[in-house]
């Protein structure tokens, strides 16, 4: 069965690294595009396995000028499989490498407080207008953080704000991260009251697919 | 803040972002069911992969964001 770690445009060489099973890496160009696989016996899902599709990934990111890290998923039965795939979504995978080409991809997670107690509520109508209060402002609050870093990013990924928490990630130009993380740190300096991490850089894990922007 | 979290913490923030990359994001090239995070066993945590993709890019000289969230 064949693993796929991802898609590379001009990969200078594969790097020195061992795949999943410490089995040797490949490269497999499939219509216009290459990619960089290597043999597995058996679809197992190991943290070490996780961890070292991530490893490769981050060295084929170094070593060519883009790469659109494949999901670590069910690996493919033969290479008939794995060029049916890749070739109904060519143009589209081409597409993509073609985007994220010279860029990093930054995370954002942010930590709201635990919303102010809304005060007893005397009736359902009161309850509901608190509640929507609290939405209106949580909404604000993640524009306000968003809208920044949007500006500085090429395209940006997820964002569903859960209840308290709101992740996204950012496609930034590698030229424009040190403005990236200074516009996170003006964001941390003027809302003292979250909690705000900022990781990465990534390889372009969230931008593999069409997003927003 | 990214600041004030424990370090420990931090690890396991960039853990948890890590594994939820590899296996929810990037390109599906298969059509097959996809893998959660809950189905790997996050009980140890190693942070080799990090550091090295922290070396690899200071390697480039490019900035390496990912200091508040290791250090």
């Amino acid at each position: 069965m064949i693993h796929v770690y991802g898609i590379v445009d001009e990969l200078d060489s594969l790097p020195p690294l061992e795949g999943l099973d410490d089995a040797p890496l490949e490269r497999r160009r499939v219509d216009d595009l290459e990619l960089v696989v290597s043999e597995v016996p058996r679809e197992e899902v190991t943290q070490e396995a996780v961890l070292r599709h991530a490893e490769v990934v981050e060295a084929l990111m170094s070593r060519s000028r883009a790469v659109l890290p494949a999901q670590f998923s069910r690996p493919f039965s033969g290479d008939e499989e794995l060029v049916s795939a890749v070739t109904a979504k060519a143009p589209e995978l081409g597409q993509r490498l073609h985007r994220v080409r010279g860029c990093v991809e930054l995370g954002l997670r942010v930590v709201a407080p635990k919303a102010e107690t809304v005060p007893e509520a005397k009736s359902g109508a009161e309850y509901l207008r608190a509640r929507l209060g609290e939405e209106h402002r949580r909404s604000q609050l993640v524009a306000q953080l968003d809208e920044p870093l949007a500006r500085l990013s090429q395209e940006t990924a997820g964002g569903a704000a859960g209840s308290d928490v709101f992740e996204r990630a950012y496609l930034v130009r590698a030229e424009d991260v040190p403005t990236f993380i200074n516009a996170v740190r003006e964001l941390e300096a003027a809302n003292p009251e979250l909690s705000l991490a900022c990781t990465g850089p990534w390889p372009p894990y969230s931008f593999g697919a069409e997003t927003t922007k | 803040m990214s600041s004030d979290l424990r370090p420990d913490l931090r690890q396991q923030v960039t853990l948890l972002d890590l594994v939820d990359r590899v296996l929810n994001k990037g390109v599906v090239l298969s059509g097959d069911i996809t893998l959660s995070v809950a189905d790997v066993d996050l009980v140890y945590v190693g942070l080799r992969v990090l550091l090295a993709s922290v070396a690899t890019l200071e390697e480039q000289g490019m900035p390496v964001a990912i200091g508040d969230a290791l250090r």
